[in-house]
């Protein structure tokens, strides 16, 4: 905002006009703030203050089965939460699940992207079926691979494993497959953003340079490697920026496939804050876990951010 | 004084409208006198039902049929109290929370919810809601001989009550029985199972996967409403106690030998799928001849009885729970019902108790159950008179062999007051334990490793 008064600042010719050019900066500012204070507003109110009020809640006790016990301790809650296996444990599914799916999409997207882009025919059908997942709501696709894709004996995918000989498998119910059912519904869903950022980088590259590497007689893979790779990393950065945070918080989808189960086997650390707050009706602690993933999650883009700017 | 001149409009007016009265006066005295028919077994009761009139309520149910069937009354309790009710359907899963949130927020949002029994030592112990004793003993608000509360299952009303007081009014419940083909049964020649060693080995007498035909099944998802529903039967049969010298305690000899039968049928002889079935999965395999058994609430019979769906009409009998090593037979103490919000001005919680009264009363009971019009009939009703008449027995053996009788039995001598741990805590302890048992079920822990880490997990809980 200070920009517009700066301008209009920066014209004054003599000493009087200087005057009426101040007072007119002042006003534009003020107007600029007038107009900028709904927004900066409605942002304070539905983000700022919340996340305050969850930082503050993780210092108390807040734990509505137990009215009595309820006050200020400080940061006792954190002091147990490094204590809670159960914390560690979430993290460190939190963890596989964002690592692999976010290399599954920028893979996959990649592969896809390299793929369409040499389509002579098809190109626009194929983004449009392909952009289908994303604009379906986690909750929903939950649904769908729960019931229609997973279920044991009736679901496509267990057919087809049926069919591939592999037998009928408990695919929700087994500690280990559950974990992969999960993966592979969240880089399903999510694959398309990747392909879709990742082609729209891929149609920006200069052709010259191809055509050089061409008559120096590179190969497929020495062109990908040295040319594709390095002119779409912002691209790919960019990607992995994007997914990891959202994979970070994902909830929705887990929530209605597996609920964090079988036993805790899927219990992202954001499940796990959601159960003690709103199942255990432990507010308090269950504050201070959403308090750490926003800490987790911070550092973690803070570093890929590092990393983007370095090169 | 302004004398009164009709001019040619208002004169035009009022014969049109005296005109109409003639014309549709009888049909509306003949729908206000049906009306008094329906209200009068109701106005036999010596209190004032219209002391509350004009106020508004909101009370929060499940989407069910046997809630859908009071909603349909919904215009007769207009009719006779001048209140305006309004319900809200919350989903089961989501109830619990909503309500508790409404409470522990203090709006008032919901006069009364379907209540779990499980949370009225939470409601208690937060004063959320209103000792129901107080109402009931005032002569204003209630008659006791025309509501005759003692009618209403006593297992029910202890289950809803904290330190021997009432806090929630039973509308609709359920006890846990046992459900099987007879016609599997009696190929094999085999008897309804009378011990839980009984119940392994018919399942494992009437299992053939192959044909499509699992042994039996219980529910396996994870949930304080679902496995933890048919573990604590199987823990007080096998002799556990919650509590051990004040301390609640969920390990032990007793635990493992329980989880360890739980794990075992569900492992050998129910469905792969099962560890993630609650109880309409269930009841669906059942209707669809794939399962030999199943032990679940009485309820689900009207899910495999079904015509438009079930292909075992009339091949379903029913059977007590099989008693356990220590020769106890636990069911179930499910019922849902209506507590009073205590964040609300004294006038709504008059209106909030008409509403309370006139559901589970005996008349309403009968009007959602046999003597409702619609195709769904309860088979929940509250109380003892209701399962007496001779109209309802007649509805409800229409499920199937003996199922009133083993429903009347096992409500007045299998249920037990301590079936679930009742305590503040019961909605984490409820969810440690069932995600403790999934992790058993679905092999992610042993017995006593899930159940041990339950324990170390529910004592933090416990600590003031």
């Amino acid at each position: 905002m200070p920009s517009a008064g700066n301008s209009v600042a920066a014209t004054p010719a003599g000493a009087a006009t200087s005057d009426f050019g101040r007072v007119l900066a002042q006003r534009e500012r003020r107007f600029a703030t007038l107009l900028l204070a709904p927004a900066f507003l409605a942002l304070l109110v539905t983000t700022t203050f919340p996340l305050l009020f969850l930082v503050y809640t993780s210092a108390y006790r807040i734990d509505l089965a137990m009215p009595f016990a309820n006050g200020f301790v400080g940061f006792e809650n954190y002091a147990v939460l490094l204590q809670d296996s159960r914390f560690w444990q979430s993290l460190v599914i939190s963890m596989v699940y964002t690592i692999s799916t976010v290399i599954l999409q920028v893979v996959i997207g990649i592969a896809l992207a390299l793929f369409v882009m040499d389509m002579k025919r098809g190109q626009g059908w194929f983004r449009l079926i392909a952009i289908l997942p994303v604009v379906l709501s986690p909750a929903v696709v939950g649904m769908i691979w729960r019931t229609f894709m997973l279920a044991p004996e009736f679901g496509i995918v267990d057919y087809l494993a049926i069919n591939a000989g592999l037998g009928s498998k408990n695919w929700l119910g087994d500690p280990t497959l559950a974990m992969v059912s999960v993966v592979v519904i969240h880089t399903w869903q999510w694959t398309p953003f990747a392909f879709m950022v990742l082609l729209a980088s891929l149609a920006a590259l200069p052709d010259d340079i191809y055509e050089a590497a061409r008559i120096d007689r590179a190969s497929a893979w020495q062109r990908f490697r040295r040319i594709t790779l390095p002119l779409l990393r912002p691209a790919i950065v960019m990607v992995i920026i994007m997914r990891t945070m959202v994979a970070l918080t994902a909830f929705a989808a887990i929530f209605t496939v597996t609920g964090g189960g079988p036993g805790t086997a899927t219990e992202i650390l954001n499940l796990y804050a959601y159960r003690k707050s709103f199942t255990e009706l432990s507010i308090g602690y269950g504050s201070a876990l959403a308090v750490a993933l926003l800490i987790v999650t911070i550092i973690i883009s803070a570093i890929l951010f590092a990393i983007r700017r370095s090169k | 004084m302004k004398s009164y001149k009709p001019t040619r409009r208002t004169f035009l007016k009022t014969t049109t409208a005296a005109a109409a009265l003639i014309g549709f006066g009888p049909a509306v005295l003949r729908q206000a006198s049906a009306q008094d028919a329906d209200l009068k077994p109701y106005q036999s009761a010596k209190i004032n039902w219209r002391q509350a009139e004009g106020e508004s309520i909101t009370v929060a149910v499940i989407p069910a049929s046997y809630f859908d069937n009071l909603i349909s009354l919904e215009p007769q309790f207009k009719a006779l109290t001048g209140i305006n009710l309004r319900f809200e359907k919350i989903p089961p899963a989501q109830i619990r929370q909503k309500s508790v949130i409404d409470l522990t927020s203090k709006t008032g949002t919901y006069a009364t919810h379907a209540a779990d029994p499980m949370y009225y030592s939470l409601y208690a112990a937060n004063k959320w809601v209103d000792q129901l004793d107080t109402y009931l003993n005032d002569a204003s608000l209630t008659d006791k001989g025309w509501f005759n509360a003692d009618d209403i299952f006593a297992a029910w009303r202890g289950a809803n009550s904290v330190d021997g007081k009432l806090y929630g009014m039973p509308y609709d419940g359920e006890v846990t029985i046992q459900v099987y083909r007879k016609d599997l049964y009696q190929a094999k020649g085999l008897k309804a199972a009378d011990t839980l060693e009984d119940y392994m080995k018919n399942a494992a007498a009437v299992h053939a996967p192959n044909d499509r035909i699992w042994g039996a099944a219980l529910r396996g998802v994870a949930g304080a409403g679902q496995n933890m529903y048919i573990y604590p039967s199987l823990f007080r049969e096998f002799g556990g106690e919650w509590f051990k010298g004040g301390k609640l305690v969920v390990n032990g000899a007793e635990a493992e030998a329980a989880l360890a039968y739980y794990v075992d049928l569900m492992r050998k002889y129910a469905p792969n799928a099962a560890s993630n079935w609650n109880w309409p999965d269930i009841a669906d395999a059942f209707s669809q001849g794939t399962l030999g058994s199943y032990l679940d609430a009485h309820s689900s019979a009207s899910v495999v009885n079904n015509p438009d769906k079930s292909k075992v009409i009339g091949k379903v009998a029913y059977a007590r729970w099989p008693k356990g090593p220590t020769g106890k037979r636990v069911s179930s103490i499910w019922n849902w019902g209506f507590p009073i919000n205590a964040a609300q001005s004294e006038k709504k919680k008059k209106a909030t108790w008409l509403f309370i009264q006139w559901a589970a009363s005996a008349e309403t009971q009968a009007r959602t159950a046999h003597k409702f019009a619609g195709p769904t009939k309860r088979s929940g009703a509250n109380r003892a008179s209701v399962w007496k008449d001779a109209e309802y027995v007649k509805l409800l053996n229409g499920f199937g062999d003996d199922f009133v009788k083993v429903a009347m039995e096992a409500l007045q001598n299998d249920t037990d007051v301590d079936w679930r741990p009742r305590v503040p805590q019961w909605p984490a302890i409820g969810d440690t334990m069932a995600t403790a048992i999934q992790s058993a079920l679905s092999g992610q822990n042993s017995v006593k490793a899930a159940l041990d880490d339950a324990q170390k997990r529910i004592e933090p809980m416990m600590r003031g």
